[in-house]
Order: structure tokens, then sequence, then C-alpha cells
């Protein structure tokens, strides 16, 4: 069970579904390993539905009623079955439609030995969309953010000076913090990662890459 | 005997449970037999409620807030059956249904090009907890009874960041206050309405 979660601000903006679209695939991907964070979010959606209620009613006219009633012909009820067993395992829907395939038919772009990226297509211009595969014990060379960057545990987990983290932990750092990953020794892990600005390498040995690592956004 | 309402003091004034049953049923008749009537019944309560919504922070026409509207009861109407009384209230599914097609709308007016809908971000599975609706109930009854004992400036971000729609930078910007400042008031306003949990 996840022990690293999205705070209760970042939650809200979430369920009020303001938050970039590229975030919020991202913030739904962890509720789908997280109950404590889908039981929070319940709530905050209960605190939209008051809120909701108590709005003061704008008048809706006839006409309006009169086009629906015309148009519930033409949108048969649909029926539903109840849901399926749980998919234990398996990776969050929405993420299985962006990437089309498993890990192994993404395009991956290698940069460097123990690090590869596979870019997402989310339709977001403002944030990258990516997964991040680290081979087990391998490090991500430390480095920094100009913007925020939201990480998901896939598969794996993975380490760093403030704690390790596991399937399904959610982080959010802001810009600045510097980190350096480093992947557990008993598997690869593979992490989802959300960016608003290139990460850049801080360590003189990778910084000359730093002005190859442009954002990847849409 | 007659019953006496309480017409809150403080200006707050919510549904209570019953009125809430009210709507379950008349989705659940709507799902059974395609009821025409009780579906009319249920536009006229929660149409103009969808309109508001649209119109709140000006950010839609009359003209989207219209296509709004239709575009939920149509909706409401195709999935009356997915609707699961023990596990969400009518206008728990009701406000859902709104927010979605709402942040839909806006990403099809500013030209998003994105395979997902805003449906897709629901979580796959709902959580199995046996009390949920238990729960929810209650969780929203404190809502409605703690609502009125907010401190104004925190009422009013809860009504931008959920009502309007507006993120909370936006919502500093325009209020002109430090981001830091809306993000403890809805901290602080989430925890007086006892809806934050240990996680």
């Amino acid at each position: 069970m996840a022990k690293f979660h999205p705070s209760v601000d970042l939650l809200t903006e979430y369920v009020a579904g303001i938050l970039p679209l590229a975030q919020s695939a991202c913030i739904s991907a962890h509720l789908n390993y997280c109950p404590q964070c889908q039981q929070q979010s319940a709530r905050l959606q209960d605190l939209g539905a008051v809120l909701f209620e108590s709005l003061t009613p704008v008048p809706v006219g006839d006409a309006l009623l009169n086009t629906v009633l015309a148009r519930l012909d033409e949108e048969p009820p649909l029926s539903y079955r109840r849901a399926q067993d749980p998919a234990v395992g398996r990776l969050p829907a929405l993420l299985q439609r962006l990437m089309k395939g498993d890990f192994s038919e993404l395009s991956w772009n290698k940069i460097t030995s123990s690090l590869s990226i596979s870019y997402l297509k989310t339709g977001d211009t403002a944030y990258e969309f990516a997964l991040y595969h680290i081979k087990a014990g391998g490090k991500i060379p430390e480095h920094t953010h100009r913007g925020s960057e939201m990480t998901l545990v896939l598969q794996g987990g993975f380490s760093d000076a403030a704690g390790s983290y596991h399937e399904g932990d959610f982080l959010f750092r802001e810009a600045s913090d510097t980190h350096a990953p480093t992947a557990l020794q008993s598997e690869d892990c593979i992490c989802l990662a959300v960016l608003d600005a290139p990460l850049r390498f801080t360590s003189w040995k990778y910084r000359w890459m730093n002005p190859f690592l442009q954002l990847r956004a849409g | 005997m007659e019953e006496k309402i309480d017409s809150a003091s403080n200006g707050w004034q919510g549904p209570t449970g019953r009125r809430t049953d009210e709507w379950s049923e008349c989705l659940t008749q709507i799902a059974a037999t395609g009821d025409r009537a009780a579906f009319t019944r249920f536009f006229r309560h929660f149409a103009p409620l969808i309109k508001a919504f649209a119109l709140s922070g000006s950010s839609l026409s009359a003209a989207h807030a219209d296509e709004l509207v239709q575009e939920v009861m149509l909706k409401a109407w195709q999935k009356a059956s997915a609707f699961n009384p023990e596990k969400a209230a009518a206008s728990t599914w009701v406000y859902t249904i709104a927010r979605n097609c709402r942040t839909d709308m806006f990403r099809r007016l500013q030209k998003f090009d994105t395979p997902l809908a805003a449906d897709d971000f629901m979580p796959d599975q709902e959580p199995s907890e046996p009390f949920a609706m238990l729960q929810s109930r209650r969780s929203r009854d404190t809502i409605h009874e703690l609502m009125g004992t907010l401190p104004p400036d925190q009422a009013q971000i809860l009504a931008k960041v959920y009502m309007e729609g507006k993120s909370h930078a936006e919502a500093a910007a325009e209020l002109d206050l430090p981001l830091g400042t809306v993000k403890s008031r809805v901290r602080l306003a989430i925890q007086k309405l006892q809806i934050q949990l240990d996680r």
C-alpha cells in the first residue's frame, strides 16, 4: 500500500477538476494504487456536491427541457455490468490508453547507461508526461528542476536522501530541490514523471547534457 | 403536529437527506423504466443548478451554459443505470457528471488535442468500503452543518476553486493574496469541515 501521497490541497484541485491535464492524470493513476486517497477524494467530492447544491439556481426555460426530451430517443439509456474482478497488478487504465502497449513496446530514449525515458502524448502542451526506466541499482545523476516534478512509482522502487519509494508512492517536488534517485537493487524501476521544466543535471560529469534536455510536452 | 423548519440562521440552506433520497429514487426509476415524467422532475431540479455551475465565475457564455445543461442531462439519462444509490447520493453523481462535462467543454474550447476525456480520469475501481455510503451521507450532513461556521474568506476560496474552477494560483492572483495563504485557507476549511482523513 502506498506510503507517500499527494497533499490535501493538491487532491482538492484534482477533485475540483482544475489541475493541468498531465498532473491530473498522474494523481488519477496514484488513486488506483491507494484506497486512502480514494476515500479522501470521495470526501472532497462530497464537499463539491454540497457547494453545487447550494448554488443559487439560474432559471432554465421549457424550450431547453423540450429540446432535451426530444433528444432522449436518439440517446437510449446504456446498460452497465457490475465492475469486473479487481485487476491486481495491472497498470491504471488511463496509462494503458496513453501507452498503447506494454513497457517493451514503447520507444525508449537512452539518457545514461542506467536511465531511459519514454515520452507519452497527453495533449497537455505545458507538461511533459514521461516514463523513466532506471536499471536495478542504477542511479539518475544528481539533478534539479526549474519547475515542479510529480513522480509515481509504477514498478520496482527507488530511494534518495529523503526516503525509499515503492509501487504506488507519489512524490511532488517544487523547483530547485536537488536529488539523486537510485533504483532498488532487486529489480528495474519504472516511474511516471510529470514536469513543467526540463531537469538539469548538477554534477559536472553530466552537465554537458543539459542543453539537450528539452521539455517534451504535448 | 407541524414540523418546524429551521431556516438556517447563518443563511446556509441546503437540502435534507430526504430530498437527496427523492432524487436517488428518481434516477432508479429512470434507469428501470425510462420514465420521462421522472426525468422531467429531475431536469427541473438539477438543470438550474447545472446552469448556475456553468455560469459561476462567468467562465462560460450563456449559450455554452445551455449546451452544458443539455449534455449533462442527456448523460444522466444515458447513464442512469450506472448510478448505484449504495455508493453515492444523486446530487454527488450529478455534480461529478457536470464537473467532467465542464472540464471537457473547457478543453474543447481551448482546442486541446488530447486522447483523454474527463471520464477517463476516474479511478478504475470505486472504493469497496462497505460503509462508503453511510460515511458519505454523514460527511455531507457534517459539511452542511459546518459550512455556516466557516469564516467568509475560507468559504470564498472553496467557491472559487470548486464552482468557478479557479486553480489556487488563479484564485490567489484574483484576490491579490500570496499563493501560500490560499493553500492554507483551503487546508483550514477542509479541517473545519472534518473531511481530512489520516493517510
